[in-house]
């Protein structure tokens, strides 16, 4: 090698970490990452006692890891690189060409879970319907790379008519439109189409009628959900969130919050959490009213985030449609329908959370 | 602070190498000295006392056996005492905890555990400064009188904590006068770049893989399985290992030094004997000068002989970890080598070539599975499975071994002399125009990678 080459790359690298390096401590420091969806390390306080257990410069380390120049692109570059070497599942996500699909996973809690519902079934004198949605990982396993182990949510829907709760089939109207838009592709939710096919399920189990489906509205072009997060595979092109009703009329009530504001939250929608334009995000509780619903009748849904882009259409039928959220809202199920004129009980959760819920319990008490 | 991390990289090898370059020669090992403690205290802030400690002891030690050097029996004295507080230090922190343990189970008694964590690379440094009163004994190097420039062979920072292993004979002549130009920092950085993409872009990209296998209940494992997750295993200690060797040597020829050769493509031996001829070899080296031949080596009767190399070897693998799984590495290696020098290896050589390397990577293998599962349950149960105790394949070895095939095709070349035979036939021009190019295509995805590790979303929304 002569010395114009040595000098060039004795250069280059002196160059590359000296200069990353000083553009670290040039650049200011960011508090969170929207990417992420975390706030970032900041530098440690000093201390003798942190620095004798070593947890000081640990500290020091992640937040020179966090702060580091440019990080969000370095992981999508890292991404790619695998991608390049044939990899296809990337931090518990599966990419099946311009689809991200979230892995589930068998958990320990999956049947007890389904005893919970059955507690409440036998607790209650209302009709309790069950629905439980497939998620992506189910509706479109022929996507999914050759082999890839991925959880049976069928046979669990299919356990779950044990329960005696009356059952709703998602699983049936999902995969009747499985060529369709139904799921995101960078996140793990169903789009207004398919939330809107699990409406129609819910219709048919009451034996009404299911509204058509009406003419969409697109309010964002540029949505990327968890699964874009997650996988950081940051080279898809983002989604676009629909809406097939309009709201009008409708208003919801954040009870924990103590604020009343329309069905749609559109703030979110430039936000980085987009999804939350629905509803407004997990709240433990909402309650909303639509004077000029088909019935006068009220439904308590005890649900997961995917409800908070089925509610929209149950409005065309509910006049008063509770939102809880168990995670928040601790409290047992039973009494609460007792307490608030409730007519029907609808238990609406995504397999895969439903599967690792830690707090069905409240279900059966 | 290891070499493979954003910290080190982009501020303490930048500063380290600025202050030094700047410093006048006379005074760089000070720098150096005072550096490398700094990198060593940055993990370990408390046991940087043990490296003040073994400076002081082996300093003194090595004083003591040049003024005794006419009076033999005072001076193997010095050394004995030397040797002896090496292997102190490494047995409490170590070995103390295991020994304790494992007498307890033994007798039933309740010998209290001292539950400290282990100095990190304290098996490394211990082994060097052995070397050093030894070797000034044995007249190979002459006494260091400098304090500053022991303390720099002690902890000079690019092999610390993992290697290779220096004899203090190798690198005396360098730490009073080295040669550093240009040249020399470019080929370091060449070495550097090397290492740090065969530790961070194969063995940690390799090594997710053998944890897939190594966390599946034995009861559900396939043959199939069985082997991937051992070939895994095996790419990535061997990428590992070997790419913190190539960092070690190439951040010595950076500063000045030239450290001797630890790995020579090991995986493409024909006999056992040669895998460790090619492995880890400053290790073996230590245990053959310090060790194997002060026995009398093979020139004794056959039965001390073997007596000597289940020695070396027994210690070869508690030297890799307190733990009985590595005792029983060690003496499977004994036997193997025993059984080539004594019947297998005149038959071996009549087999052909292909063979040969198969019994040799099938032997390193089982090596692998018997080093790396500590659980002895565990252990059985793997390879049980690995011999046709189990289904040949299922859906999910094959999904594994599919999307992990392009790596393992790239980890099977690069893990022989192919790639540098190819590199070294391109004309020079060429060499001269890719390397920073090659370079720069190192830093720039290990960073990624780096990056990549830190990455750690917060899932709140999954639900």
């Amino acid at each position: 090698m002569n010395k114009t080459m040595q000098r060039v790359t004795a250069a280059i690298f002196c160059l590359f970490i000296g200069g990353l390096g000083l553009l670290h401590l040039l650049l200011p420091d960011r508090t969170f990452s929207p990417v992420e969806n975390r706030n970032l390390a900041q530098f440690p306080a000093f201390s003798w006692s942190a620095l004798r257990d070593g947890s000081y410069t640990a500290a020091i380390e992640t937040y020179l890891e966090d702060q580091f120049p440019f990080r969000d692109k370095w992981i999508g570059l890292k991404t790619r690189y695998e991608y390049l070497l044939g990899r296809r599942e990337f931090n518990d996500v599966y990419l099946c060409g311009d689809t991200l699909i979230s892995k589930v996973y068998d958990d320990s809690r999956a049947d007890k879970n389904l005893q919970y519902i059955q507690q409440l079934v036998e607790k209650t004198d209302l009709p309790v319907y069950l629905g439980l949605i497939p998620t992506a990982a189910e509706i479109w396993r022929d996507k999914l790379p050759e082999g890839a182990p991925s959880y049976d949510q069928a046979a669990y829907i299919e356990a779950a008519k044990d329960t005696g709760a009356i059952y709703v089939d998602m699983l049936g109207a999902l995969s009747a439109h499985s060529g369709e838009s139904i799921f995101y592709r960078t996140d793990h939710h169903w789009t207004s189409l398919g939330a809107y096919y699990g409406y129609t399920s819910l219709m048919e189990a009451l034996g009404a009628e299911a509204e058509p489906l009406g003419e969409g509205e697109t309010v964002s072009r540029d949505f990327y959900g968890t699964l874009y997060s997650t996988s950081g595979v940051h080279w898809l092109q983002p989604d676009t969130i629909e809406r097939y009703i309009s709201g009008e009329g409708v208003t919801v009530e954040d009870v924990y919050n103590e604020e009343t504001h329309g069905l749609y939250v559109d703030s979110f929608l430039s936000e980085k959490d987009k999804y939350s334009s629905f509803m407004g995000g997990n709240n433990p509780l909402y309650i909303i009213r639509n004077p000029d619903a088909a019935t006068d009748k009220t439904l308590l849904v005890v649900r997961d985030s995917y409800s908070d882009s089925l509610a929209p259409f149950l409005t065309q039928y509910y006049s008063e449609i509770h939102l809880l959220d168990l995670r928040y809202y601790r409290t047992s199920v039973a009494d609460y329908a007792a307490g608030n004129n409730i007519d029907e009980i609808f238990v609406c959760y995504s397999v895969e959370n439903l599967i690792r819920d830690a707090d069905a319990v409240f279900l059966g008490q | 602070m290891v070499f493979s991390g954003l910290p080190f990289l982009f501020f303490y090898l930048v500063v380290t190498l600025l202050i030094y370059k700047l410093t006048p020669l006379k005074l760089r090992n000070l720098v150096l000295l005072i550096a490398s403690l700094f990198f060593y205290g940055w993990g370990e802030p408390v046991y940087i006392v043990i490296m003040f400690l073994s400076i002081a002891v082996d300093y003194t030690h090595g004083m003591l056996v040049e003024r005794w050097r006419a009076d033999d029996r005072k001076a193997r004295m010095a050394v004995a005492s030397s040797v002896f507080f090496n292997l102190l230090i490494l047995v409490t922190f170590k070995y103390y905890d295991f020994l304790a343990g494992s007498l307890n189970a033994l007798t039933g008694w309740s010998i209290p555990l001292l539950g400290v964590s282990m100095p990190i690379g304290i098996s490394f440094y211990t082994f060097q400064t052995m070397s050093y009163t030894i070797d000034v004994y044995r007249q190979d190097a002459p006494v260091q009188r400098n304090i500053v420039t022991f303390g720099t062979f002690v902890t000079i920072f690019p092999q610390l904590i993992a290697g290779p292993i220096i004899q203090y004979k190798s690198v005396a002549d360098q730490l009073q006068c080295r040669r550093e130009d240009l040249e020399k920092f470019v080929s370091g950085v060449r070495r550097f770049c090397v290492g740090l993409a065969k530790k961070v872009l194969l063995a940690n990209a390799i090594g997710k893989l053998w944890d897939v296998f190594l966390a599946a209940d034995t009861a559900e494992l396939t043959v199939l399985g069985g082997w991937l997750g051992l070939i895994a295993y095996a790419f990535q200690i061997y990428f590992d290992f070997s790419g913190y060797s190539d960092m070690a040597i190439g951040l010595g020829r950076m500063f000045g030094f030239e450290f001797i050769e630890n790995f020579n493509y090991p995986y493409i031996s024909r006999s056992v004997v040669e895998f460790w001829k090619r492995w880890h070899i400053s290790l073996t080296n230590w245990f053959r000068e310090y060790v194997y031949f002060p026995l009398g080596g093979n020139r004794v009767s056959r039965p001390k002989w073997i007596r000597n190399i289940l020695i070396v070897w027994l210690l070869t693998g508690i030297w890799h970890g307190a733990g009985w799984n590595f005792l029983l590495w060690g003496l499977y290696y004994a036997l193997w080598m025993l059984a080539e020098r004594l019947f297998l290896g005149k038959r071996l050589e009549k087999l052909p070539a292909a063979l040969r390397h198969i019994y040799t990577l099938a032997v390193v293998l089982v090596g692998w599975g018997l080093f790396a599962i500590e659980d002895m349950g565990q252990l059985g149960g793997y390879l049980a499975v690995c011999f046709g105790g189990g289904s040949l394949a299922d859906a999910f070895t094959l999904y594994q071994l599919w999307s992990y095939l392009p790596l393992l095709v790239i980890l099977a070349f690069a893990a022989t002399p192919a790639a540098g035979k190819l590199f070294r036939k391109l004309p020079e021009r060429v060499q001269g125009a890719i390397t920073p190019l090659l370079v720069l295509a190192s830093l720039v995805l290990c960073t990624a990678s780096l990056v990549d590790a830190s990455y750690n979303p917060f899932l709140y929304f999954r639900f």
